[in-house]
């Protein structure tokens, strides 16, 4: 089986097919601190791209509570109990987090779902996997925020309310879209070779004439992101708004646009936008652009589950308050420094956080204009210093998109208009 | 919902399984929430409040396991770094006339009693 090189993991492993990486390779950025659950991003997908018959359960964007909810039901511990069991005790990163961009999260030494080979079923499988059940495709965020009402008795709620289970120590909220992997599991696992990715930003599609439903991607997919359709008996997944990322859509004005969940988002958690890569699928140095920023230089940013192998492209700042043993499962071993830069920010980190939302353009490269101290105090034996700098984004024709500051203004409505609803 | 009852032999349908959280966990999330409102403008009653109120589970949560004096400890530590922000309000629209807002207010409450 062919080598590539994955960074995530600081080594080569085991793929399919020889390594193809895009000249610009989609990418985000979610602070997960930030998000509120409000689903605002699920339903600006639903409603633009999953509203027809037969796509009833798909929710290609959607938010989970972790760490008891998930959409298809434990896709992350299903898949996390399969390497577990192809190699018992073995799933360990080895050598600790670098400096060094080709292995910034250390050495994970274990199997990814690539490696796994005496535990596939059946053996000419391509990748590890499982095929959720209907049940668990169909209730997504089954007892968390739903209400429902009581069995038997349809269009109404629960007049005495439901009790679900309450989490009293912790729970954050996990908002996913398909990752758009450098090495993508659906892809490997095609057997008709109907998923690709695009060589122009890296967004990984199904060709819908291709496919013939073997549902091989939905099986391999760890994170569980491709989709069966039964009334056309094929797959689909996230198309990564591709119009949009094109500049094709009306709205754009032929200037690249993020996608729906990411321009909808109410807690303004997300970035997103088109990174450069070397010739080994590695980042390309591109100091002043937000998402290299994010994950190579200031490091707040992590991949979801990087020990799958996939080489996600989706990045989380990690909720500040949960427990690390449980974050590191999560994001592996860089979260203790992403917690503490993202905690204690730098002048510099503080100005960029500030460039989430401001616009639904997409930035290619920021500038930041240095501004007065306004704050400086120390909490927890830590200095904090804070500058009212500007920050200025620029998109792809090189034109200045926005520009914003770090001390925002508050508005206050007027009393008059207190509530004019 | 799912179309069957969940099997109570089947491990993956367990809900509601707390993970542990030590101590540790507990007082990082209080000095979010202390950090947070802190930063929000809340003095150190509104915030000792926020976590004595049952009705805010996470914070009442952690200071059921904190103890009151540890929190307001987290709490005085949050306003000393965070308490100075003050919040001036310029309102740019048009100026309100206190007479206006009170016709208006007695508006509503003589409609209210006329219903």
């Amino acid at each position: 089986m062919p080598k590539v090189y994955n960074w995530q993991l600081g080594r080569e492993m085991e793929y399919p097919y020889q390594g193809a990486y895009p000249r610009r390779q989609f990418a985000f950025v979610f602070n997960i601190n930030r998000c509120i659950a409000c689903q605002t991003c699920t339903m600006a997908c639903k409603s633009t791209w999953t509203f027809s018959k037969g796509q009833e359960h798909m929710w290609w964007a959607n938010v989970e509570t972790k760490p008891y909810g998930g959409y298809p039901q434990f896709w992350d511990m299903k898949i996390l109990k399969l390497l577990e069991e192809a190699n018992p005790g073995g799933q360990q990163w080895t050598e600790p987090p670098t400096g060094d961009s080709r292995a910034p999260y250390g050495r994970f030494d274990g199997k990814t779902v690539f490696e796994a080979k005496q535990s596939l079923r059946p053996g000419s499988s391509r990748v590890l996997g499982y095929l959720p059940s209907d049940e668990e495709w169909n209730s997504p965020n089954i007892y968390e925020d739903n209400p429902v009402g009581k069995k038997g008795v349809p269009n109404q709620y629960d007049k005495e309310g439901v009790s679900g289970p309450e989490h009293k120590t912790w729970f954050f909220y996990l908002a996913r879209i398909c990752n758009h992997c450098s090495h993508p599991a659906c892809l490997a696992a095609c057997p008709r070779k109907a998923i690709y990715k695009r060589p122009e930003d890296g967004i990984v599609l199904i060709d819908q004439k291709e496919c013939r439903g073997y549902r091989k991607c939905v099986e391999a997919c760890p994170y569980k992101k491709s989709m069966y359709r039964g009334n056309t008996r094929v797959s689909e997944k996230c198309v990564a708004c591709y119009p949009r990322i094109e500049g094709t859509d009306p709205e754009s004005d032929g200037q690249p646009m993020e996608t729906r969940c990411m321009a909808a988002c109410v807690g303004q958690i997300r970035m997103q936008g088109l990174v450069q890569l070397n010739s080994d699928g590695t980042w390309a140095e591109d100091r002043q652009h937000p998402l290299y920023y994010l994950v190579h230089v200031a490091k707040v940013a992590l991949p979801l589950y990087p020990q799958l192998g996939t080489e996600p492209n989706g990045y989380y700042i990690p909720p500040r308050w949960v427990p690390r043993p449980y974050l590191r499962q999560m994001f592996g071993p860089g979260v203790d420094e992403a917690i503490e830069r993202y905690a204690y920010p730098d002048r510099e980190l503080l100005a960029v956080l500030q460039l989430f939302r401001r616009s639904n353009r997409i930035i290619y490269r920021y500038e930041i204009e240095k501004g007065p101290k306004v704050y400086e105090a120390t909490l927890r034996g830590r200095k904090i210093t804070t500058y009212d700098d500007t920050v200025i984004a620029y998109g792809q024709d090189g034109k200045e998109i926005f520009r914003t500051a770090v001390e925002e203004p508050i508005y206050v409505r007027p009393g008059i208009h207190a509530n004019s609803i | 919902m799912p179309y069957k009852e969940p099997d109570p032999g089947d491990p993956h349908v367990l809900v509601g399984v707390a993970l542990p959280a030590d101590r540790e966990a507990m007082e990082e999330m209080a000095y979010v929430f202390a950090e947070e409102y802190a930063r929000l403008g809340y003095d150190r009653t509104r915030l000792l409040w926020l976590f004595k109120n049952p009705f805010y589970g996470g914070a009442h949560g952690a200071y059921q396991v904190l103890g009151e004096e540890t929190v307001r400890a987290i709490i005085d530590e949050c306003l000393a770094a965070w308490g100075g922000s003050r919040f001036s309000i310029s309102d740019s629209g048009s100026p309100i006339d206190p007479g206006e807002i009170e016709n208006r207010k007695s508006k509503i409450q003589n409609e209210e009693e006329e219903r």
